[in-house]
């Protein structure tokens, strides 16, 4: 006697329509009510989108909206670092995706690695946002330089190569990590340029990257693997000292910059810059000397109690004074300066949630083990911590990015500041207002909306790894 | 008698020492900080002083020099402090009713998020997501300029008028540059009225307790909201009659050369703009919370409620909000002191706030130093404020949880 299975029941869309907007009487009184006012905002919106909206303004100042001020001739720099920075995308994506199955196989899980066309359908706000400046520029008759299809597509193309890093062998998955870094420094140097002073800081990161990133599972001892690092370091250091030498090639600084071109550098100088003062400030916090402590709490407590503007102000107004007299700090520099000193108490205030959340197990089997306080911090500690706090970082990217528009009101030529230009121009001195806020606002809303989705998956992903 | 010497053997050298390494690091540290804030700070008063830049804080005391924008009884010979508190003001009423817009929209679109209603819960997903990443700038200026000063709104002298039903009154009045609502004149007996009503007040929390305790002892319903709403509402009408109707309503209307409004209460687009554009900004951010703080409450207490028969607003107001509150409560007042903060934002507007006041002071030639270090001053203050009341929220809160 077999027992009859249930009877598998369909919902018919009447059904769901039933049950989805008229469950109960004030549920269906709700829809009734606002299913027509979305109707017609929606119809609304559309008419504004397509027939009334005079986007000429934003068509016709496209490259202005991206580039603002920066020097037409050299338009080629923005380009390579397009591209650059879409190779650097893809392998880091790739040594990502290496990285991550590597460890699905140590833990015996099957792993299923998401494709590009995944990762690009996860950021469709991005690809939107891309499309719709396509569609700009193809109607665009001042002329530009590169067809803008070419530099999306090259882009494209370069992060799919850079991808392939994930067939990187293991051994070399370092390697990946060492070229996505270069990767980036190049991409950022291509329209800064080689400057004199700039090599310090260029061999700083490369030195300290080949340091943590040289494969050295060939050699035996200890000894060995530390000489073999070092000496990669030095190489990295004399690579680009050798390269400052012969290359002199002036780019165009960040004092020039402007538009969305500005926007996303500013905020992404300004976090790498902040994340080491961060650190330091939530290891302070977190330390055993008072003094340190003390130090540490006033300068969070003091930075997070105040809004930005008042710190890029104090960058605008005063900063000048504190340098001895004659030094000359752009208007940007100042800027980045103080965006600098601003999210670094946030991002000590995120760091220390980070090592608060790790458990005092860790450190203790670190002292049972007999190390000593600094490895246990560097080899323990930070490790895990870092880890669990990326996706605040993200969030706190994101802020950041947003918050970058303040530059706006101290007079810099960013992505909202362009409008300023493109409203002076005769043809668009009081019209088409809302239209190119809207378009402002898209761009903006693209890259955030992008970003939160990647730090609401990522933590989803650590959750599950735990 | 060999313990000492021991432990003198097993002590490290002085530079292995953790005592020695602690007091060292820690007065290393001074010294490193200290010599920086020297050297920036020595450096800021030589150049002020070879450029002839005054370093006092006199200048609070000399005249402001320039007119607030829409506030006409401000008198520019009046002193740069009384500007500075013209700003505190300014800030503090764009905080207060973006903060009481931001809750209400925040509660709304957060519970309106959690819907069974499909319809509902799709409209507060997009205006989470859509708000949330757009940079509260943009907004204000979308307000602003878009919507305010560009946008559908007439000029002043041809205002929309919205008349009260019924009488010849204007209820709103509505144009691009200032908005007239309804205001309250008084006269001098109004004190009398305050008294009263302080009274009432003393007696409605008398009220309250007396219901409370009533409902401890026997279990009646204790409608403590009805008996209150009922005292105040007696001391207010008392009060009003005894001192002779202290008040009296003033409705706005245009002057006659139509380009001034008088009577009522007048709102100028700057606030507008910065008002509804942070509130809804940040009612994004708190329907977030709301809705995780609803998520976050354990599954059984609404599963209990059902089977105790609640209505699914009783289960609400009674099992899950109160508890959903309690999570609630700490990052609503961080997104709080979040809006005080973005206020700041005012100068794009021409909103007299601190900030744009402090910038048009500097811009007239007033000291930038101290008067960047008095605005932070106030806005470090505004945030202790804040803290100091989520800090006592939060005790209250634990105690309860007890």
């Amino acid at each position: 006697m077999t027992a009859a299975s249930p009877p598998i029941h369909r919902e018919t869309w009447i059904e769901q329509v039933k049950k989805n907007l008229f469950r109960n009487w004030w549920s269906g009184l709700i829809t009734v009510v606002l299913l027509p006012t979305t109707g017609y905002l929606a119809y609304r919106a559309f008419k504004f989108f397509f027939i009334n909206g005079q986007w000429e303004a934003v068509q016709v100042n496209l490259t202005l909206f991206m580039q603002g001020t920066f020097a037409r001739d050299e338009q080629w720099r923005l380009i390579a670092q397009i591209l650059i920075f879409g190779l650097a995308f893809g392998v880091g994506l790739g040594t990502a995706s290496g990285a991550a199955h590597d460890r699905a196989d140590d833990a015996g899980l099957v792993f299923k690695r998401s494709s590009l066309a995944d990762t690009l359908k996860r950021m469709w706000s991005l690809v939107a946002f891309i499309a719709l400046l396509l569609f700009f520029a193809s109607t665009d008759e001042t002329g530009n330089l590169i067809n803008p299809y070419l530099v999306v597509a090259g882009g494209l193309g370069l992060s799919f190569v850079g991808y392939q890093a994930f067939r990187l062998p293991r051994r070399l998955r370092n390697l990946g990590w060492l070229l996505t870094m270069v990767l980036l420094v190049l991409g950022f140097q291509v329209v800064s340029g080689f400057d004199a002073e700039s090599w310090v800081p260029l061999s700083l990161i490369l030195g300290s990257a080949a340091y943590a990133s040289v494969p050295t599972e060939m050699f035996d001892t200890a000894a060995t693997r530390q000489a073999v690092k070092v000496l990669a370091a030095l190489g990295a250091v004399a690579v680009v000292f050798a390269i400052y030498r012969v290359v002199d090639a002036p780019g165009i600084g960040w004092d020039e910059w402007s538009g969305l071109h500005l926007t996303l550098m500013t905020s992404a100088i300004a976090i790498v810059l902040a994340f080491p003062l961060g650190l330091l400030l939530a290891l302070a916090r977190r330390s055993t000397l008072p003094a340190l402590r003390l130090m540490a709490t006033t300068y969070i407590e003091v930075i997070r109690g105040v809004p930005l503007i008042t710190l890029l102000f104090m960058g605008q107004f005063i900063l000048g004074f504190m340098v001895p007299a004659g030094t000359d700090l752009s208007d940007i520099t100042r800027a980045i300066a103080a965006m600098t000193l601003f999210t670094a108490a946030y991002v000590a205030e995120i760091v220390r949630g980070g090592l608060q959340s790790l458990p005092s197990g860790q450190t203790e089997a670190g002292q049972a083990l007999g190390l000593a306080p600094p490895t246990i911090m560097r080899r323990i500690v930070l490790p895990q911590a870092l880890r669990a706090v990326i996706p605040a970082m993200v969030g706190q990217f994101i802020s950041l990015f947003k918050d970058s528009s303040l530059l706006f009101i101290i007079g810099i030529t960013e992505f909202l500041r362009v409008r300023t230009l493109v409203h002076a121009q005769a043809a668009f001195r009081g019209v088409a207002i809302a239209e190119t806020l809207v378009f402002v606002a898209i761009g903006y809303w693209a890259f955030a909306f992008a970003m939160s989705r990647e730090s609401q998956r990522l933590e989803r992903r650590l959750r599950v790894s735990r | 008698m060999t313990t000492p010497q021991t432990t003198e053997q097993a002590r490290p050298p002085f530079w292995r020492d953790i005592r020695v390494i602690r007091v060292a690091g820690q007065i290393g540290a001074v010294v490193v900080v200290f010599l920086i804030l020297n050297w920036l700070i020595s450096n800021l008063i030589n150049n002020m002083n070879r450029l002839n830049i005054s370093t006092s804080f006199d200048y609070l005391f000399g005249p402001t020099n320039f007119q607030i924008p829409y506030d006409p009884q401000f008198n520019p010979r009046s002193p740069v402090w009384e500007m500075t508190l013209v700003g505190v003001k300014n800030t503090f009423l764009a905080g207060f009713f973006g903060i009481i817009l931001a809750s209400i929209v925040g509660l709304i679109v957060g519970i309106a998020r959690l819907s069974e209603n499909w319809l509902v819960a799709r409209l507060a997903t997009v205006y989470v997501e859509f708000f949330r990443n757009i940079p509260p700038l943009v907004l204000i200026i979308f307000f602003g300029f878009a919507v305010f000063t560009f946008g559908p709104f007439p000029i002043l002298s041809e205002s929309w008028e919205v008349k009260a039903p019924g009488s010849d009154d204007n209820l709103l009045l509505i144009n691009n540059d200032r908005w007239g609502v309804p205001g309250v004149t008084q006269d001098g007996s109004v004190a009398i009225f305050w008294a009263i009503l302080a009274v009432g007040i003393v007696a409605a929390v008398l009220v309250w307790r007396w219901r409370t305790r009533n409902f401890d002892r026997t279990g009646q319903p204790h409608h403590r909201v009805l008996w209150v709403l009922g005292v105040l509402i007696i001391a207010f009408l008392i009060g009003f009659f005894a001192s002779g109707q202290p008040f009296d309503m003033s409705w706005p209307a245009l002057s006659e050369n139509r380009r001034q409004v008088v009577g009522g209460f007048e709102v100028n687009w700057g606030f507008l703009s910065i008002t509804i554009a942070l509130g809804l900004y940040t009612a994004s951010h708190i329907g977030e919370i709301i809705r995780g703080s609803i998520l976050a409450v354990h599954g059984g207490q609404s599963e209990a409620a059902n089977a105790l028969a609640l209505s699914a607003f009783q289960r609400y107001r009674f099992v899950v909000l109160p508890q959903a509150m309690r999570i609630a409560v700490p990052p609503t007042i961080n997104q709080f002191l979040n809006l005080v903060k973005n206020t700041s934002l005012g100068t794009a507007v021409s909103f007299a706030e601190l900030t744009a006041l402090t910038k048009t002071s500097i811009g007239n030639g007033r000291p930038a130093f101290q008067s960047i270090v008095i605005m932070m001053g106030i806005y470090l203050a505004f945030s202790l404020i804040i803290s100091l009341i989520l800090n006592i929220v939060n005790r209250r809160l634990q105690l309860v949880s007890r």
